[in-house]
């Protein structure tokens, strides 16, 4: 990876400097080993501080929603899942192509900074060792699937089957079962939206969780409103998620979204496929849920 | 010397009648409430506010544009929203919520022997309007009276009656009035107000001034009245932010270190420059 | 001195919880907070009381995420207040430590003083007792004592303090203390034990001045710069213990409803939206500076002590990495020159 974090600066740096790009969005290194947190350099000099190593986890794709009403072009550093999320921007219109300049790396697997802060904080029961990210143990497109200028070697998906198994013992269960799984992890929920904030797909101007002009989902932190929040979260996904898996791993009280959200998109595939949300841009591609044909079918999703 | 609701569940509403409600924009109505049995719920001192509510929408808070003795409490509500739109569509008879009084209310004492400048743009005579008839009902203790006030256009104009009938009326005191743009049959003064105020150019000395308005204008108020030689001690104003508790807990009306609904909305100048622009 | 002995613990816990709702840290999934001792499931839920402490805060025991209020009846021109639901049942908080002792200071600040009181903040503090864990072992992320917090003295109605294999030392600091130990006097022993030693904060930083200097700082082009990364997300504002920002709605369904209060974000856009369209703070940048100018400056200003508490799990939560820490050192550093 080092080689890679060094290329990496070598290319924000001649862009920035010919002014190809007004912002690059990379990472920077903290105090501590772990700590690779994103950074956005706007200058040669801030560029000097970035790094692109084992550590850089986070979606940077979500940040171009900051830049969306701008002008700025936008250099940024995606991994296989990250593109994904540009691709999903690009289709759902927030983004435009010609402003981007994308630096796509191939990815071996990131460890999460998170699991090494939760386990140093001493807040936690239990404190996982490793500190490879959960969404990297399943990873289908660790190659990026659009870029400018790719880096690394071509890596090998690793679809150890670990969330598959869960989805099917899931599937499994009755109905009355399904329901006591989920409401139990529901429970949890504090509804601090940050699995909404941290996701690419979540790019509404204004929520539907925002609206009061009717109000869709009540604040309240019950049983109820959690509920409708997540599964009216998990449909406005479907057939959109890139399974980018950040909504999981920011949530604080470790609430296991990406299974809905990985049952949706197999869902997705198996109705109206074959199907994989952000995989290949093309002019005017759809989402699967946004197209209409008639001989859909009419089974429902869960 | 102004009242804090002193009741014991600050949050919880006392239930009012509305006994009139009078058109006085295309967007603004004014609604008088009163307690079922008479009276009203609690005294509000110009410039204090109130949170009314219609129990099943939500809360909101607004300037009580005066309060006539035990008869009712009067608020001029702009039609904007979720709760404003469900509060224009209701009749005589309705009962609502409403909870206060709150905030600091005007300096009506400090101001006593002191020539007065009201200012106001559009919606923003509302909360003037309170101290402008204090000072007309004790009207031996304040100086000369003088109101500017401006509006989109003449339909805009709210409480129209006694902006153009009953104030000019009164003895030392000149009411100008001024719309945006020019229309056929209006014969008053054309422009905006913060020039308007340089027109007619009133002298700083003894006197003060108070203004409220969209922010933009309050923003160029405030520059006419530095340029014309007003100290920042002269110029007193009334502001607002996002309001749900009212009674500084809940965090989100603050300006710096000072919540609007407590320690404001009245401020003057020089407490202004103290805090962040954020307004 | 009274001694707790560890092997009497968990008797304790029972018989408190006979006449009151005893929080206790517990674990939950992969995460943790304060949850009801007696509601807990035994198998899935471990008592947390030697580890640092817990990533979820207690301020949800006294300022729930969703409070009822108030019920009431709508029908055609008639209204009601139906009834006011404060909650005074007796709760026991039992081994929360100095920075969220601090914390709920705060909030009594808050709700409770400054022309009015929350009604139904009152109603539930008034009958609540804290029982604290004195704290020894600073974690890496822990800055309490450079905010004016003293780990080893927090302010509770009774101080434990670990002793190790021995027991805690139980010492009532409150008439509310005296009175609990009282009721469970016959669970506790005297001996006489030694508090254990104070080991040194891994992580040291400098407050002193930052409230004085952010002041001046309003239109520092820092806050651009650190808010860049921030997602907006409100993770640190519910898992701080003394975040207090709060939204009251409406629930109603046909004739009937009832108005509730529950967190909210200063974080999030609509925090500051008003009706008519305007937000004066519309991006990441004015909010993010509103929240640490919250914590850092404006309460210092308003109550005299920061309402940041330095228990660090903002920077444990946040997706981003931004650190508070990082921002106070920023600040010292900063140079304000015009």
């Amino acid at each position: 990876m080092k080689e890679i974090s060094n290329k990496v600066k070598e290319i924000a740096n001649r862009l920035l400097a010919e002014g190809q790009v007004d912002v690059f969005l990379a990472w920077e290194k903290g105090d501590q080993d772990y700590l690779t947190r994103p950074l956005a350099a706007r200058s040669v000099e801030e560029a000097e501080r970035i790094v692109c190593d084992e550590y850089s986890i986070h979606n940077l794709s979500n940040y171009l929603l900051k830049f969306r009403d701008g002008q700025e072009k936008i250099g940024l550093v995606v991994k296989g899942c990250d593109s994904r999320g540009i691709i999903r921007l690009l289709e759902d219109k927030q983004f435009t192509r010609d402003r981007l300049y994308i630096v796509g790396v191939c990815c071996p697997g990131m460890n999460d900074p998170l699991k090494a802060i939760k386990r140093n904080s001493g807040l936690l029961p239990w404190a996982d060792p490793e500190d490879k990210a959960d969404k990297c143990s399943s990873c289908a497109y660790p190659n990026p699937v659009i870029y400018d200028e790719l880096l690394g070697s071509e890596q090998q998906p690793n679809v150890s089957g670990e969330r598959q198994a869960k989805i099917e013992e899931i599937e499994n269960l009755s109905p009355d079962q399904r329901y006591e799984y989920f409401r139990c992890e529901f429970e949890r929920c504090i509804r601090c939206y940050a699995c909404r904030q941290a996701c690419v797909a979540c790019n509404c101007r204004v929520c539907i969780f925002d609206e009061m002009r009717p109000q869709w989902v009540g604040r309240e932190n019950n049983e109820t409103d959690n509920m409708m929040y997540h599964l009216v979260r998990a449909y406005h996904m479907a057939g959109r998620c890139v399974e980018c898996g950040e909504c999981q791993r920011v949530c604080p009280v470790d609430i296991p979204l990406m299974l809905i959200n990985s049952k949706l998109a197999k869902d997705a595939n198996e109705f109206f496929g074959p199907y994989e949300a952000g995989i290949k841009y093309q002019e005017d591609s759809k989402p699967a849920l946004s197209v209409y044909s008639l001989d859909d079918p009419d089974e429902g999703f869960m | 010397m102004t009242d804090k609701c002193s009741c014991e569940q600050p949050l919880v509403p006392t239930i009012v009648e509305v006994v009139d409600i009078k058109d006085e924009t295309p967007d603004v109505k004014s609604f008088y409430c009163r307690l079922s049995e008479g009276g009203v719920p609690f005294n509000v001192a110009p410039g204090q506010c109130a949170m009314v509510s219609c129990l099943p929408v939500g809360e909101g808070m607004f300037s009580c544009t005066w309060q006539e003795e035990q008869e009712y409490l009067q608020f001029a509500i702009k039609k904007v929203g979720l709760l404003t739109d469900e509060l224009h569509a209701i009749e005589v008879g309705q009962k609502l919520g409403v909870r206060g009084p709150y905030g600091n209310g005007f300096p009506v004492e400090e101001c006593q022997g002191k020539d007065m400048l009201f200012i106001a743009g559009g919606i923003g005579l509302a909360p003037l309007r309170s101290f402008i008839k204090y000072c007309f009902k004790h009207r031996e203790d304040y100086g000369k009276i003088t109101i500017v006030y401006g509006s989109r256009s003449y339909a805009d104009l709210c409480f129209k009656e006694e902006l153009f009938d009953e104030w000019p009326a009164i003895k030392d005191t000149q009411v100008y009035v001024t719309i945006d743009n020019p229309e056929e049959g209006w014969a008053g003064h054309v422009g905006f107000v913060p020039a308007y105020v340089e027109e007619i150019n009133p002298n700083p000395q003894g006197l003060m001034a108070v203004t409220c308005g969209p922010p933009i204008m309050i923003k160029f108020v405030l520059q006419s009245l530095e340029k014309m030689g007003y100290t920042d001690q002269q110029v007193i104003t009334t502001l607002e932010m996002r309001m749900k508790c009212g009674i500084g807990k809940c965090g989100r009306c603050n300006i710096g270190s000072e919540y609007i609904c407590l320690d404001g909305p009245v401020f003057n100048l020089a407490q202004l420059r103290q805090l962040p622009q954020e307004w | 001195m009274k001694i707790l002995s560890k092997d009497k613990l968990e008797s304790v816990l029972d018989k408190l919880a006979e006449s009151a709702q005893v929080f206790v840290p517990l674990s939950r999934a992969n995460s943790s907070g304060f949850y009801s001792w007696e509601n807990r499931n035994p198998e899935k839920e471990q008592l947390m009381l030697d580890t640092l402490n817990v990533y979820m805060s207690p301020k949800n025991i006294g300022f729930p995420q969703t409070e009822k209020m108030y019920s009431i009846i709508q029908s055609g021109a008639e209204a009601q207040i139906k009834e006011t639901f404060e909650d005074s049942n007796p709760r026991i908080i039992f081994g929360i430590r100095a920075c969220d002792a601090r914390a709920i200071r705060c909030l009594d600040d808050v709700f409770l003083t400054r022309g009015y009181t929350d009604s139904f903040y009152q109603a539930r503090r008034e009958n609540m007792v804290i029982i604290a864990n004195a704290c020894y072992s600073p974690g890496p992320n822990c800055f309490c004592a450079a905010m004016g917090v003293n780990p080893t003295e927090p302010e509770a109605d009774i101080i434990i303090r670990d002793t190790g294999d021995s027991g805690y030392i139980w010492e009532a600091q409150t008439a509310k203390g005296e009175e609990l130990t009282a009721g469970i006097s016959s669970l506790l022993e005297e001996k006489e034990l030694k508090a254990p030693e104070m080991k040194p904060f891994p992580t040291q930083v400098d407050y002193s001045g930052v409230a004085e200097k952010l002041k001046g700082m309003f239109e520092h082009p820092l806050w651009e710069e650190m808010a860049q990364t921030c997602q907006n997300c409100g993770i640190c504002t519910y898992v701080c213990p003394s975040c207090h920002c709060f939204d009251i709605q409406v629930k109603s369904w046909g004739d009937e409803g009832y108005r509730y209060r529950c967190w909210d974000s200063c974080m999030y856009t609509e925090y500051t939206a008003e009706a008519g369209g305007g937000n004066p703070r519309p991006t990441t940048k004015e909010r993010f500076r509103n929240r640490f100018l919250h914590k850092l400056e404006f309460f210092t200003e308003r109550y005299g002590y920061p309402l940041c508490t330095g228990c660090g799990r903002c920077i444990a939560a946040c997706p981003t990495g931004i650190n508070i820490v990082k921002i106070i050192d920023q600040v010292k550093e900063a140079s304000v020159d015009d």
